[in-house]
């Protein structure tokens, strides 16, 4: 996107230079063991990028200028280093130590291949798993990376599909839950959508030694873009959809998977049109069976139960994006304006900080 | 009546009217949006019909006067386009139908690479092959090439070259074919518009959208305002007819002429009728203050005294774009987000 200048000019110098956190002392800390601190892709009032992290008293711990927009990361799991990818097409990522922020690595993609934006961690924080696209063919895949040799590639799965995106590890340790958009794109077109008309998304499940896909699910419309995943810590796996036909259509959007297929949540129609058929991001609540999903198009943010569909929350929030499960329950969302809202079952939402910087889609 | 009830009723009316004459602008904005944009699809397939005319003529009989006639053709055509380029949804989203309009920015030079392929390999060019072959062939930049590039006009496979003639007429039929189904989609896409209440905010979003690209990527960009700070006419458009002003002028005038009324409706019916002038006044000063559209843009960033041209002209949009991405589309609630309008 082209930044708008004036308004960001405009924002960062209200705003000031650090975290104003609005009416409270300190940020609710992470659900479950997670480290403190709250890391993000950003955009900057002079039109460039970074990855910036604040710890709980809203002080900026680090902001690392990179050299193009960045979209999710992971945390390297008992390492100290935080990994951020940059988004569709992807030619590098980044390893940054997560105390200080320095850039220990960026590698790059392998020719012919260029990263989505999202990668996630084995559970002793040794192999990193990436989805990327083998762009002159169209082929989705996942790249393998050792840590533990300066995140040398050393190996691939095929996916048998176009336009892999988030995925995450299922709580087995041995299962990764993939996103797969089905839109097919080519660096040399922009950020075109080349094959509408044919997708075939699905939530896939793979067994990360092997590469053995050993679930695929199709949502029952070939233009639900199946994009974003999450694992509740039961072990229940949730995706969520960007349909990609007409706004005048509101099908559903977020989905559990269910005895081998794909149920879908449809909720009321003012939440459905709210949504505006994209959400950027879903979290399953690991302490709760909460599960938050945000529509950054529809400046929607929407708290929901896993077992039931019961809507619990719905808020407004402009450009509302990136999503992180807090210590206690409730939900802390991120918007491309800056603000980040506790969000729950219980209480309202309440604005805890206004950033003078763009949170690009998730918050790790 | 007793007074008591007639005060309550009063009450609720004057509660109420404000909102009914919100929803009331708001269909008529939509309504206004509607048809402006229809007059625009209409003119654009109209422009198509006579390029698609042209090219067979010339082609069938190669001649200066005919030559003429088609490379007017084709920038009546492109012009058309350029008013109704800031419509970034409904059926233009259809097999991206905007993108095989207009394939821009080429920084690798697709048009001119895939335009080679075609021309030299002995397969007979067809409907079917343009359909096939991406939106790097199928719209105005690949015929603007066949038409204007000097390298391919100095070699042999120049117009009217008969590989190049087939290339030609069969992109003309095809973005002829595109404009139709267009104009068909968009009036059948007509109730669905009008009782969608997104399409509200998406229509004001589009708006906004074309004037942030219009001062960012078609103006600031090629003149060194961002980036490495270098001068830069080959990413603008239709920069290899000299052309691009002209471009810049028309999707200004196809801003307002189909934009301008259904916002300006919206901001008036808010008490906002001195921003909706404003902008009107705006939209004037732009047309009126436009530089020689003739002016070729590698002339306008060569030369200083044309240059500072170039500025005013840049400055005349960018107060245009504040005034309406910032003080209209606050006013109306609209934003346009930095992960609503490019996700992933």
């Amino acid at each position: 996107m082209l930044l708008n200048r004036r308004a960001l000019v405009k924002a960062s110098l209200a705003g000031g230079i650090s975290v104003g956190l609005t009416g409270c002392s300190l940020l609710p800390g992470k659900a479950s063991g997670q480290p403190d601190s709250y890391v993000g892709a950003v955009g900057l009032p002079d039109g460039s990028f970074g990855v910036s992290a604040f710890d709980r008293s809203g002080s900026i711990l680090w902001q690392t200028p990179v050299e193009t927009r960045c979209h999710s990361g992971c945390n390297r799991p008992g390492m100290g280093e935080t990994v951020f990818f940059e988004r569709r097409p992807g030619w590098s990522f980044y390893v940054f130590d997560a105390t200080a922020g320095t850039r220990k690595h960026r590698v790059g993609a392998k020719a012919g291949e260029h990263f989505v934006g999202h990668g996630i961690f084995s559970t002793d924080g040794r192999w990193l798993y990436v989805t990327a696209s083998r762009y002159e063919k169209g082929e989705g895949i996942i790249a393998v990376y050792d840590a533990e040799q300066d995140y040398r590639r050393t190996d691939t799965f095929d996916l048998n599909g176009i336009g892999p995106h988030e995925l995450t590890l299922h709580p087995d340790g041995e299962t990764l839950v993939i996103g797969l958009g089905g839109i097919l794109t080519h660096p040399d077109y922009d950020r075109m959508k080349l094959n509408l008309e044919t997708m075939d998304p699905a939530l896939l499940l793979m067994d990360r030694h092997s590469g053995n896909i050993v679930g695929r699910f199709k949502p029952p419309h070939h233009q639900q873009s199946a994009r974003h995943v999450s694992v509740s810590n039961s072990g229940r796996v949730y995706v969520a959809y960007q349909y990609q036909g007409p706004l005048y259509e509101t099908p559903p959007l977020l989905a559990r998977l269910e005895k081998g297929t794909l149920r879908e949540y449809r909720f009321d129609e003012d939440t459905q049109i709210a949504l505006a058929n994209y959400i950027a991001s879903v979290v399953a609540h690991p302490e709760n069976d909460l599960v938050a999903a945000a529509s950054p198009v529809g400046g929607t943010a929407i708290v929901f139960r896993g077992s039931t569909g019961e809507l619990v929350n719905r808020v407004s929030i402009a450009d509302c994006a990136g999503i992180q499960a807090l210590a206690g329950g409730d939900f802390l969302v991120s918007s491309g304006r800056g603000k980040l809202v506790q969000l729950g079952a219980a209480t309202p939402a309440r604005e805890l900080a206004d950033l003078p910087v763009h949170w690009d889609h998730h918050l790790v | 009546m007793h007074p008591i009830t007639r005060l309550m009723c009063t009450s609720i009316l004057a509660v109420l009217s404000p909102l009914t004459w919100a929803n009331d602008a708001n269909a008529q904005a939509r309504h206004q949006w509607h048809e402006g944009i229809a007059n625009g699809y209409e003119a654009l397939s109209s422009e198509t019909a006579d390029l698609n005319m042209a090219a067979r003529k010339y082609c069938n009989a190669p001649a200066p006067d005919s030559r003429k006639l088609l490379e007017a053709a084709w920038l009546d055509a492109f012009l058309a386009w350029q008013r109704v380029r800031f419509v970034d949804f409904g059926p233009v989203e259809n097999n991206n139908l905007s993108w095989q309009f207009q394939f821009w920015p080429d920084p690798k030079n697709l048009i001119a690479r895939k335009a080679a392929y075609l021309i030299g390999n002995d397969e007979p060019i067809t409907p079917q092959v343009i359909s096939q072959s991406g939106v790097a062939v199928q719209g105005f930049p690949m015929m603007e090439y066949l038409l204007f590039d000097q390298q391919l006009n100095a070699g042999d496979h120049a117009l009217p070259a008969a590989r190049t003639c087939e290339l030609l007429t069969n992109v003309a039929r095809h973005a002829k074919s595109n404009s139709d189904e267009l104009m068909d989609g968009w009036q059948a896409f007509r109730p669905h518009y009008l009782e969608t209440d997104q399409y509200h905010d998406t229509t004001i979003r589009a708006g906004m959208a074309a004037l942030e690209i219009l001062e960012e990527r078609r103006l600031a960009q090629p003149m060194g305002l961002r980036g490495n700070g270098k001068r830069n006419p080959y990413i603008t458009d239709a920069w290899r007819s000299g052309n691009t002003l002209m471009t810049v002028e028309a999707t200004v005038d196809g801003l307002r002429q189909f934009f301008l009324p259904g916002l300006a409706t919206l901001l008036e019916a808010m008490g906002k009728s001195d921003l909706a002038t404003r902008i009107r006044k705006q939209f004037s000063e732009v047309q009126q203050n436009f530089p020689g559209a003739h002016l070729p843009m590698a002339t306008a960033l060569n030369e200083e005294d044309q240059f500072r041209v170039l500025q005013s002209l840049y400055v005349d949009i960018s107060q245009l774009a504040t005034l309406v991405n910032d003080q209209a589309a606050v006013a109306l609630g609209v934003v346009r987000g930095f992960n609503s309008s490019d996700g992933d």
